[in-house]
C-alpha cells in the first residue's frame, strides 16, 4: 500500500473544515436561540415601555415555550461545544466558554419569574379582626363582602404585592391592584 | 377583583409581567396569560376565557370599619413592610406613562371612575365627581347614582331605581363641609318616595326603609388605562 497522496490529505482537511464549519453554525444557532428565548420577551415586557399588541403576543409565546426550548437548545449547545473543543485554538475556546455562560444564564432566567423578585407574592395570607388592625382610619383599602364575610386589603400592601389568591366564604378570589 | 374558578377548577395567579402599565398574570395550573384590568385570558391554553368580576369597594379603613364590625383585615407581611409605600398614590401618579390619547378630553394621569353598564362604558373624572357628588347620570338607559362617601375618599355607584322607578337623590349634611370628623351626619334623600339612604345604598328611614339600591361595579383608574381597554368609553361632562 502506498502512503496517502497529498491530494487525499487535502480532501480530508477540506472535509474536517466543512464539518467544523457546520458545527460552528449549529452551535451559534443554538446559542442564539437560547439567548433569544429569554431576552426577546424580557426586552418586550419592560416596565415603563410601550407594548404593542403583536410584539406582546410574541413575548408571551416565547416566554411560554422558553423553559422547554432553552433546555433543548442549551443542552445542544453543550454537546456542540464538546465536539468543537479539540478542533479549535485558545481564542475560540474562550469564545465557546463565554457563549456557554450566556446560554446558561439565559436558560436559568427563562425559569425565573423576576417580576416576583421585584414584587414578592403573599404566600400564606394572615388576617386580623378589624378591631385589632393598626391601620389608620384614612388609609384606603379594597373591600369585598361575600355572604357574611367582609375582608379588607390595604391598598398600600396590594400596590406592592399586586395579587393575592384568597378564599372568602368558600369562594376562591383573586384580589388584584 | 375576580373569581378564580374557571370551568370548575380553581386557578392560582401570579404576577408575570406588564402590559402598558397594567399587569399581566399567569395561572400556575395552565400557564395562561391574563390581563389584570379585563380579567381576560389573552394567551395560552385558556385564551378567550374570562374571569367573573367580584363586586368590590375602594373605601377608607374608617368607613369600612364602621360598616363591617366582624370584618377581617389582611395583615402586613413583616418581611416586606419596608417595601410598602404609605405614599403610594402620589408616588404612582409620578411614574411615566407609555400610552396617551391625545385629543381626548382628559390627561393621561387624570383619575376617573370607570363604569360599564348595558354594554357601554363611561368615565367620571374624579375631580368633577368629588365636587358634584351625588352625581346622577344615565348610561345606555341605566340610571346611575355615584356617591362620594362621608369621608370624602370612599365612593360607590348604584342603579338609582327604587321599586322599578327612577329616583333622584340629593345629599343632606347636618354639619359644615369643613367638618372632617367621622361623626358628621350624612344622608341621601330621594325625591321619589322621600326616604333617607346611607352610603351603603340602603334606606334607613321613610317608606323605602330596609330596601337597598342595586350596586354597579366601578373602577377607580387612570384615564390612559381606562381608555386603553375601553376604546368606546364616553366621558361624563357637566
Amino acid at each position: 500500500m502506498s502512503a496517502p497522496s497529498a491530494n487525499q490529505e487535502a480532501v480530508h482537511r477540506t472535509d474536517r473544515a466543512r464539518t467544523s464549519l457546520w458545527l460552528w453554525i449549529l452551535f451559534s444557532a443554538c446559542a442564539f436561540a437560547t439567548v433569544a428565548l429569554f431576552f426577546i420577551p424580557a426586552f418586550i415586557i419592560r416596565p415603563f415601555r410601550y407594548q404593542a399588541p403583536r410584539p406582546l403576543l410574541l413575548a408571551m409565546a416565547l416566554r411560554q415555550r422558553a423553559p422547554l426550548g432553552t433546555l433543548i437548545t442549551g443542552v445542544a449547545c453543550f454537546f456542540l461545544a464538546f465536539a468543537l473543543w479539540k478542533t479549535v485554538g485558545r481564542w475560540r475556546k474562550v469564545l465557546i466558554v463565554f457563549a456557554l455562560l450566556i446560554v446558561t444564564f439565559s436558560a436559568v432566567m427563562a425559569r425565573q419569574n423576576y417580576f416576583e423578585w421585584m414584587f414578592h407574592p403573599i404566600a400564606g395570607p394572615q388576617f386580623v379582626a378589624q378591631s385589632e388592625s393598626k391601620l389608620d382610619a384614612k388609609e384606603m383599602i379594597l373591600a369585598v363582602r361575600l355572604g357574611n364575610n367582609a375582608r379588607a386589603y390595604p391598598i398600600s400592601q396590594m400596590a406592592y404585592h399586586h395579587i393575592l389568591n384568597d378564599v372568602v366564604a368558600g369562594v376562591p378570589i383573586a384580589v388584584t391592584y | 377583583m375576580w373569581t378564580r374558578t374557571v370551568s370548575g377548577r380553581a386557578l392560582h395567579f401570579y404576577l408575570a409581567g406588564i402590559n402598558n402599565q397594567n399587569f399581566l398574570m399567569r395561572d400556575e395550573e395552565t400557564g395562561t396569560w391574563w390581563q389584570q384590568i379585563t380579567g381576560k385570558a389573552i394567551y395560552g391554553p385558556l385564551q378567550g376565557a374570562a374571569l367573573e368580576l367580584v363586586l368590590s369597594d375602594e373605601l377608607t379603613f374608617g368607613e369600612w370599619r364602621s360598616e363591617s364590625p366582624a370584618g377581617q383585615v389582611l395583615s402586613p407581611i413583616a418581611k416586606y413592610t419596608k417595601e410598602y409605600d404609605p405614599n403610594w398614590e402620589p408616588d404612582v401618579a409620578k411614574l411615566p406613562v407609555v400610552i396617551s390619547f391625545p385629543g381626548t378630553e382628559l390627561k393621561s394621569r387624570d383619575v376617573v371612575i370607570g363604569v360599564t353598564i348595558n354594554g357601554a362604558a363611561r368615565a367620571y373624572p374624579w375631580e368633577t365627581f368629588a365636587k358634584q357628588s351625588p352625581v346622577l347620570d344615565r348610561v345606555n338607559g341605566a340610571p346611575l347614582l355615584l356617591v362620594l362617601g362621608p369621608d370624602g375618599k370612599s365612593f360607590r355607584v348604584f342603579v338609582s331605581r327604587v321599586d322599578g322607578r327612577d329616583a333622584e337623590f340629593f345629599l343632606q349634611t347636618n354639619s359644615s363641609p369643613d367638618d372632617k370628623s367621622e361623626n358628621k351626619t350624612w344622608t341621601l334623600l330621594d325625591t321619589l318616595i322621600d326616604s333617607q339612604w346611607n352610603f351603603q345604598g340602603c334606606a334607613t328611614s321613610g317608606p323605602a326603609q330596609g330596601k337597598c339600591l342595586d350596586r354597579v361595579p366601578a373602577l377607580k383608574d387612570y384615564w390612559f388605562d381606562w381608555r386603553n381597554y375601553h376604546v368606546d368609553t364616553t366621558v361624563y361632562k357637566h
